[in-house]
C-alpha cells in the first residue's frame, strides 16, 4: 500500500489519481498505523516552508517518518515542497527548521529576475546522472516545476538531476531509500506518470 | 518526439500552450469580444480536456463565466472528473472571492486559481491567498480595454465595468501583493481570431517580473511565435483557434518548435 | 533568416530537403539540415526497429488469442489498400479467424464495393457493415467543414469508434488496424507499438470534436441516441474486455506499394482513378467518393495534396528522386476536382460559401489564389452516383 501523506498542503487527489491511472491504489492519510503499514510513503507539497513543518509537526507524526523511512528504510519520496522539508533548513519567509533528512538548505532562486522570471513555473529540461532509477525509461526528460525555491545540498553526490533556470539547481535527489522531486510527475503527464512507476519500483537493498 | 536526431533548442524554460475552456450552463462556450459579438457552444469541457491532453497541452485554464451557484458547482464537477484523467497543471476561475473558494477550486483539483473582479475591489486577497497557499497557487487575470491609442483600461465583471486603472499599474501592483501569474486578456480582441493585442501584452511583460498569459485574439500559429518573440509572453493562451480552425494543439506546438520558439517537442 | 527557397515545387511554402512535405504539413518539424521529422522516423524505422522481434511480439499476440472465442480478432475494414491487406495478413499469415467490420461512410464507389465482395470471398470471412444515418451524417458534415476546415468527421470517428464498440459489445479484445500513423505524421513514432485507443482518436483523429460536443453544435437537430456510434467506449469497458488495440504496421514494416502488390496478385485487389493523383499510384484513396474535394480543401488551407504526400513516401523508399516529385505534384496537384459538384449539394451551400469556409481556414503562411484555376478530369463512375442529396 502506497500512503500519500495529508498535512493540508496541496494537491493530494493528484497523485492519487496519477497513481490509479498506473495500475496503483493510494491511501491519503496522516494516521500513524497507515504510516506503519504502508509500502511506500509520499509526502506531496504546494505551499510555504513554514506551513508545511507547521502542520507536519502539529499532526505529531514526524517520529513516525523517522522510524518508517530513517530506520526501516522504507521508500520515500518529496515532491515539490515535499522534496524541500526534508532540508535541514528552509529561507522562505522566515528561516525555519526542516527535517534535516538531506543535509542542505532551501533558498530563493539568485538570479536575474527581469530576464528569469519568478516562480519558475512551466515546463523545463530536466538533465539526470546516467542509469538513475527514477528517470528510466524517460523520454524526453522535460517536467513541470511551479517554485520559487530549491533545495541546496550540502553533499552534491545526493543531486541524482538537474535543471536550469538562470542557475543551475536540483530538480531530484537520492539519498538511500529517500526521493525528491522538484517538478511534479503528477502534473507532467506521460513521463511524470513513468517517474511514479519508477519510484514505486524501487526495492529497498 | 525522442528520435537521435532531436535538434537542441536552446535547452531552458519552455513556452507554454494553454487551451483556455470557458464553462457555462453545463457546456463550453466562446464568446468573441466578452459577448459583445455572440457566443457559440464549442463542446463539452471534459472530454475536450482530454482531447487537450491527449495532444499535450502545457497547462488547462478553465473559468466558470456563468455566475452564481450552479456556474461553480459545474465548474468544481469539471475540475474533479479532468483530475481524474488528465495530468497536467489546471488553473481555474470565475467569480473566485475568498480563501474558501481558493480551497474549494484546489481540492477539487485545481493548481491554480485565477481572482479578477474580487483582487481589485479587495487587493488585499492577494497577499492573503499567497501567504495561504503560495504565490505560485495564484493568478491574477485582468482583463483590459484600449479605450484610447495606447491607452489600456482594466475591466471588471466580466468587461462590464471600467476602472480606470491603467493596466501596467495593476499588473505591478498585483505582482507586488504577491500575484505568481497574470492572466491578461484582450477584450477587444478575443474570439476575433485576428492576432494578440502585441503592444498590450509587451507592456505588461515589461511591467513585471512575474509569468504573464497572453491571452485574447490568438487565429493562426504565427500569432503565438509573435506573443512571445514580440509581446515576451511567458504563455501562450488561446481558445477559438482550437475550435474554429483546422489547429490542434500538436499543431501549433510543431509550427512553433519549427520558429525556433523553446517549447515542448510534440 | 536562412532562406528556403530552393526547396519550393509550385508554390512558395518551404519543403523538406530530401522529401515533398511542406512546412503546413501536421507535425512537421525540420532539423538543422532541413530534413523533415518524417523522414527521420523512416530512418529510424529502416534502421533502429527490431523487426524481428516485433515479428515474434505480433506472433506471442496471435498465439495468445487464437481459437480463444469465436472470433480471434477484429480488423476495423474500409477496403482500402491498407485495410484489406491488414486483413489479408491476419487471415493467411497470422492464421486467426478475424470479424471485419467496417464502418460504411456513406461514399462508397462501386469499384471498392466489388473489390470489398471478392475479398469476402477469397478470405472467407464473417463481414458486418454498418452505416449511420444519412441526415445525420450531412449535418456533422457540414459543422465540422464549418468548424475545423474538414467536413469528414463521421468518417474519421465512426471509422475509429465503431470497431472499438463491436469489440466491446461481442467481447473481442484483440484489434488489428493497418497503417502505423509514425508513416506519415509525428503524433506518434516507431520507437513504440502504436496503439490504437481513446488518446489516439483524441490527439490525432476525431478533430478535436467528440459526439458530445457535436451534439450540442447541432443544436437539437440530432439527439445523443444518433451520436451513439460516435461515442468512444469507456476506458472501463475496454479494460473489461482486457482490449488490445494494435497497428500492425507497429509489428511488421509497411510498403504501400508491396502491400498493394500482394493484394493486387492474391485477391484480385483493383486500383482505381482517382483525383488529383498521378496514374501511378492506382491504389490510393479509392474508397471515397469524394476523396477529390477532401484533397482539394487540404491543398487551399495548407497548399499540398495527394501528391505531395505519395511521392514523399516514395522518394523515402528510395523509389523516386525528389526532382521526379516535383515534376508529378507541378503536374497533379491544385485542380479542381469535378465531384465538388457532388458534395455541394449534400453540405447544402454553393461554391462560393465552401471557398469562404476554406480560405478561413488557411495555414500560414499558406495563401490560396483561385485564378488559373483548372478542372480534374471527371471520374468514370461519377454518372453512377445517386445525385440526389
Amino acid at each position: 500500500m502506497v500512503v500519500i501523506i495529508d498535512y493540508g498542503m496541496g494537491n493530494l487527489f493528484s497523485v492519487k489519481n496519477a497513481l490509479e491511472a498506473i495500475g496503483v491504489e493510494a491511501k491519503i492519510s496522516n494516521e500513524p498505523d497507515d504510516l506503519r503499514r504502508a509500502e511506500q510513503i509520499i509526502l506531496p507539497g504546494v505551499g510555504a516552508f513554514p506551513d508545511g513543518m507547521k502542520n507536519l509537526k502539529n499532526l505529531d507524526i514526524i517520529p513516525i517518518l523517522e522510524e518508517e523511512v530513517l530506520e526501516k528504510k522504507k521508500p520515500f519520496l518529496g515532491i515539490c515542497l515535499g522534496a524541500q522539508l526534508l532540508a535541514t533548513q528552509g529561507e522562505e519567509h522566515q528561516l525555519t527548521d526542516g527535517l534535516g533528512w538531506i543535509k542542505g538548505r532551501v533558498r530563493r532562486f539568485q538570479v536575474d529576475e527581469s530576464k528569469f522570471r519568478i516562480p519558475h513555473i512551466g515546463w523545463n529540461d530536466v538533465f539526470p546522472k546516467k542509469d538513475n532509477i527514477l528517470f528510466k525509461n524517460v523520454h524526453p526528460p522535460i517536467f513541470y516545476f511551479v517554485h520559487s525555491y530549491h533545495l541546496v545540498p550540502e553533499d552534491q553526490s545526493v543531486i541524482v538531476a538537474t535543471s536550469e533556470y538562470g542557475e543551475t539547481f536540483a530538480a531530484a535527489l537520492q539519498k538511500e531509500n529517500i526521493f525528491g522531486v522538484q517538478f511534479h510527475p503528477e502534473k507532467s503527464q506521460k513521463n511524470g506518470l513513468r517517474i511514479l512507476e519508477n519510484f514505486l519500483a524501487y526495492k529497498k537493498l | 518526439m525522442g528520435l537521435e536526431s532531436v535538434i537542441v533548442i536552446s535547452l531552458m524554460l519552455k513556452v507554454r500552450l494553454i487551451p483556455v475552456l470557458l464553462l457555462k450552463k453545463g457546456r463550453m462556450v466562446k464568446p468573441i469580444r466578452f459577448g459583445e459579438g455572440g457566443e457559440r457552444d464549442v463542446g463539452w469541457p471534459i472530454t475536450t480536456a482530454q482531447i487537450y491532453d491527449s495532444q499535450d497541452a502545457d497547462e488547462l485554464v478553465f473559468l466558470d463565466i456563468e455566475a452564481g451557484k450552479q456556474g461553480r458547482g459545474f465548474l468544481l464537477d469539471t475540475l474533479e472528473k479532468v483530475a481524474e484523467k488528465c495530468f497536467v497543471p489546471v488553473t481555474a476561475g470565475g467569480g473566485v472571492a475568498t480563501l474558501e473558494d481558493f480551497r474549494e477550486l484546489l481540492k477539487a483539483g485545481a493548481d491554480k486559481v485565477s481572482i479578477n473582479t474580487a483582487a481589485m475591489e479587495r487587493p488585499e486577497l492577494i497577499r492573503e491567498a499567497a501567504n495561504k497557499f503560495g504565490s505560485q497557487c495564484v493568478v491574477v487575470s485582468i482583463d483590459v480595454r484600449e479605450t484610447a491609442p495606447g491607452h489600456y483600461e482594466v475591466f471588471t465583471s466580466g468587461g462590464k465595468n471600467p476602472t480606470g486603472l491603467e493596466v501596467a499599474v495593476w499588473a505591478k501592483q498585483a505582482a507586488e501583493l504577491g500575484a505568481g501569474e497574470i492572466l491578461l486578456t484582450s477584450i477587444d480582441k478575443e474570439g476575433t481570431m485576428a492576432g494578440y493585442d502585441l503592444e498590450l501584452i509587451k507592456k505588461v511583460s515589461d511591467a513585471v517580473k512575474i509569468p504573464v498569459i497572453a491571452n485574447g485574439g490568438a487565429g493562426n500559429r504565427q500569432h503565438f511565435v509573435e506573443a512571445v518573440n514580440i509581446g515576451r509572453a511567458s504563455a501562450v493562451a488561446a481558445s477559438s483557434v482550437f475550435h474554429f480552425s483546422d489547429s490542434n494543439l500538436t499543431q501549433v506546438k510543431s509550427y512553433i518548435f519549427n520558429a525556433k520558439v523553446a517549447i515542448r517537442p510534440i | 533568416m536562412a532562406d528556403f527557397s530552393h526547396t519550393r515545387i509550385l508554390n512558395n511554402l518551404r519543403r523538406c530537403t530530401r522529401c515533398t512535405l511542406t512546412e503546413t504539413w501536421e507535425t512537421i518539424v525540420f532539423d538543422d539540415e532541413g530534413v523533415c521529422n518524417i523522414c527521420r522516423a523512416s530512418e529510424y524505422k529502416k534502421t533502429k526497429v527490431d523487426w524481428g522481434a516485433r515479428r515474434q511480439q505480433l506472433l506471442d499476440l496471435a498465439n495468445e488469442h487464437r481459437g480463444k472465442g469465436t472470433y480471434d480478432c477484429i480488423v476495423p475494414f474500409s477496403g482500402g489498400k491498407d485495410s484489406t491487406f491488414t486483413l489479408w495478413y491476419v487471415v493467411t499469415q497470422l492464421k486467426l479467424k478475424p470479424l471485419v467490420v467496417s464502418f460504411d461512410h456513406s461514399f462508397y464507389r462501386p469499384r471498392t464495393i466489388e473489390n470489398n465482395e471478392r475479398t469476402q470471398r477469397k478470405l472467407g470471412v464473417d463481414f458486418m457493415k454498418f452505416r449511420t444515418d444519412w441526415g445525420v451524417v450531412r449535418k456533422t458534415m457540414l459543422e465540422s467543414l464549418k468548424r475545423k476546415g474538414d467536413f469528414e468527421w463521421h468518417c474519421h470517428v465512426g471509422g475509429m469508434v465503431y470497431p472499438m464498440q463491436i469489440a466491446v459489445k461481442f467481447k473481442i479484445p484483440l484489434v488489428f488496424w493497418g497503417e502505423p500513423s509514425a508513416e506519415y505524421t509525428a503524433y506518434y513514432t516507431y520507437e513504440e507499438i502504436e496503439e490504437v485507443d481513446e488518446r489516439r482518436n483524441s490527439r490525432a483523429n476525431n478533430l478535436g470534436i467528440t459526439a458530445e460536443d457535436m451534439f450540442g453544435f447541432l443544436g437539437g437537430a440530432v439527439t445523443m441516441r444518433d451520436l451513439e456510434p460516435y461515442v468512444y467506449p469507456s476506458l472501463k469497458e475496454l479494460r473489461s474486455i482486457g482490449i488490445k488495440s494494435f497497428c500492425l504496421g507497429s509489428f511488421i514494416p509497411w510498403d504501400v506499394k508491396k502491400n498493394y502488390e500482394i493484394i493486387h496478385k492474391e485477391l484480385d485487389w483493383q486500383g482505381d482513378q482517382v483525383e488529383g493523383v498521378p496514374p501511378q499510384y492506382p491504389y490510393e484513396k479509392i474508397e471515397y467518393q469524394i476523396q477529390g474535394p477532401r484533397d482539394y480543401l487540404k491543398f487551399i488551407k495548407r497548399g499540398f495534396a495527394r501528391t505531395t504526400h505519395l511521392t514523399s513516401i516514395d522518394i523515402r523508399n528510395g523509389r523516386m528522386t525528389r526532382e521526379e516529385a516535383a515534376k508529378l505534384i507541378e503536374k497533379y496537384e491544385g485542380k479542381r476536382p469535378p465531384s465538388l459538384d457532388y458534395l455541394l449539394p449534400i453540405l447544402g451551400i454553393d461554391e462560393a460559401e465552401f471557398r469562404k469556409i476554406a480560405i478561413a481556414q488557411a495555414i500560414p503562411p499558406y495563401k490560396h489564389d483561385f485564378t488559373n484555376e483548372q478542372s480534374d478530369e471527371p471520374l468514370w463512375d461519377m454518372k453512377l452516383w445517386d445525385w440526389n442529396p
